[in-house]
């Protein structure tokens, strides 16, 4: 059991949140939706697991390299 | 009589030279997981093939006879070698002495293998290690004077390392902690690598710790910080991963700006159609998609070696092979700002086409451009002038171009991608648009009286978006020949490889006018 650290790996505000703390994950499902240039940017979980944590919420401005989620894998 | 008391001489000389800096050094080197120089000269060269300059180069000391007591070598050692068959020059810093500081180092070495690698016309790989430079503190006391950098007739290093660059393909490694003169040696290059437990810095913790906050060799120079920066294009487990880069980097290159990058057989199809382009790109123009297994599927199957990746992340560049033709392949990412040019971008675009062009690559873009990133970041980082400097490369290459448009070419950004003077081929998939500005918030722009005047705003907004929408189909700018082409994305592959064919006759072995910088 690792605990992982999701970063954003770019300034962005944070559009929708599509994992809530609990929820069992996959390798390259959507954690969290990013909004830039019009866009919208998942991010995605490196490992399969479960979402510890979201540390941000929807609307947020968020920087490059700021941690999104935490997961257990 | 015969010379063999001289031979004998010449093999303890020798023999003294591969000893290094002594059995404990080597050792200490070895317990920190890393190779010797002269390890690492052996694993890069084909094997017996090193053709070694200057061994017995250093500092001996005598007995009272005059007879040798012993050799401590230069910790430079260099020669020539071949390379997966090709001839190169391999200049290395001996760490196990003096630290692979210039204390220990005869200025000529390292200079005579950058004549060599320029005036015989052969790539130069720098195998880098300390700081190679004016040496520490330590030599004011053994020369008696302080070091004005270059000082009078000191720049030779200098300046073939600004004219190698224009010459013959240079690789930086840098295998250890490299400062000072030793990551200048490593940043003015075509293509560096790191291994992960290596770091690069201007200066070391000890000398920053000193003029503020504590940090450490990982945060200053470790490779996150130095590969997001673009001070070093790539990072790699192990040194023996950092030779096949190497190794590889030069497969696409020719030897010099004398002469053409090799053809190989090709033994994928340069035909092949591959289905899965025509769903790569979402119909929701919000969504983003994958562009490396794009680039994978249209060039020769495993051909692709991607150059700087965590730096200027919205564009991704790299070599690729067409039909067995090397290529400079440019493609954007969507993951990073929607494919946006940030400041960081234009400079990672700059570089890189400079590099195509004196290597006389042909350039592929594979573009979904929505503009040059905007906002107060953007702003503070020069993004238009970078941006400008970025299409002033692109009009001032010579190479054969073609661009595919894979989606978004918005704005001045959008113009960035053919040479403005000269044709190039140019191609837009099903999925591209085009405009000076997106139609989001430009809407608002110019259309501001109508919307104000409208009771219901956001319903005329909605509507003048779909009224402009039907009007910006592709197929309204192919019929007034406002772009050449739109193709089935799926003919990418075939086009690509016509293109490779075609830009044939014009690869010629001619240096270019452009004199590079790192």
């Amino acid at each position: 059991m690792a605990e992982i650290t999701v970063v954003a790996e770019l300034t962005a505000a944070v559009w929708k949140i599509e994992a809530a703390p609990g929820t069992r994950v996959a390798e390259g499902d959507t954690l969290v939706i990013l909004e830039s240039m019009k866009m919208e940017i998942p991010v995605m979980a490196p490992a399969d697991g479960m979402v510890l944590a979201v540390l941000v919420a929807e609307g947020d401005q968020i920087e490059e390299g700021q941690a999104v989620a935490t997961l257990v894998a | 009589m015969t010379w063999q008391p001289e031979l004998e001489e010449l093999r303890i000389r020798e023999e003294f030279a591969r000893r290094m800096g002594g059995e404990d050094k080597v050792k200490r080197q070895h317990d920190a997981g890393r190779l010797t120089v002269r390890e690492r000269v052996e694993k890069l060269a084909d094997p017996g093939s090193f053709h070694e300059v200057g061994a017995i180069a250093g500092k001996a000391s005598y007995d009272a006879q005059g007879r040798l007591v012993e050799l401590t070598p230069s910790n430079c050692v260099w020669g020539r070698a071949t390379v997966d068959g090709r001839r190169v020059v391999l200049v290395g810093d001996d760490f196990t002495v003096r630290g692979g500081s210039a204390d220990a180092t005869i200025r000529e070495k390292p200079l005579m293998a950058e004549r060599m690698a320029n005036e015989f016309r052969m790539p130069i790989i720098r195998i880098i290690e300390g700081s190679g430079g004016g040496g520490s503190v330590k030599t004011i006391e053994t020369t008696g004077r302080a070091n004005l950098p270059g000082g009078v007739g000191g720049t030779g290093l200098f300046n073939y390392t600004t004219l190698n660059l224009s010459a013959v393909p240079v690789v930086g490694l840098g295998l250890g902690s490299v400062a000072g003169l030793g990551a200048a040696r490593l940043a003015a290059s075509h293509y560096s690598v790191m291994t992960k437990k290596s770091a690069m810095f201007v200066a070391g913790p000890p000398v920053v710790s000193r003029l503020g906050a504590p940090v450490t060799k990982e945060e200053l120079g470790g490779w996150e910080t130095q590969c997001k920066a673009g001070g070093v294009d790539h990072a790699v487990e192990t040194e023996e991963e950092a030779f096949d880069c190497a190794r590889r980097f030069l497969s696409y290159m020719p030897s010099s700006v004398h002469d053409v990058s090799p053809v190989i057989p090709c033994e994928d199809d340069p035909e092949r159609r591959d289905e899965k382009l025509m769903n790569a790109v979402p119909r929701d123009r919000r969504r983003v998609y994958q562009m490396r297994p794009i680039i994978e599927s249209v060039v020769d199957r495993g051909s692709f070696f991607e150059m700087g990746k965590l730096f200027g992340r919205s564009l991704i560049t790299g070599l690729a092979r067409l039909d067995g033709r090397a290529v400079a392949l440019m493609a954007s990412d969507p993951f990073f700002y929607g494919g946006s040019w940030t400041s960081d971008t234009c400079q990672k675009a700059v570089r890189f086409i400079d590099l195509a062009e004196t290597f006389h690559l042909p350039v592929v873009y594979l573009m979904d451009c929505p503009g040059f990133m905007v906002g107060l970041e953007a702003e503070r980082s020069a993004t238009i002038r970078h941006g400008v400097r970025a299409m002033a490369a692109m009009n001032q290459a010579t190479v054969p171009w073609c661009t595919i448009i894979v989606r978004n070419a918005f704005g001045v950004a959008g113009a960035a991608h053919q040479p403005a003077g000269r044709l190039s081929l140019r191609y837009a998939w099903l999925s591209a648009r085009w405009g000076s500005l997106p139609l989001e918030g430009g809407i608002e722009a110019a259309y501001r009286a109508e919307i104000d005047a409208a009771e219901d705003k956001a319903a005329k907004l909605a509507e003048i978006e779909e009224r402009l929408n039907q009007l910006r189909s592709p197929f309204r700018t192919a019929e007034t020949f406002w772009v050449e082409e739109i193709i089935d994305p799926r003919a990418t592959r075939p086009l690509l490889c016509d293109f490779a064919r075609m830009a044939d006759p014009l690869r010629q072995p001619v240096p270019s006018r452009l004199q590079m910088r790192p």
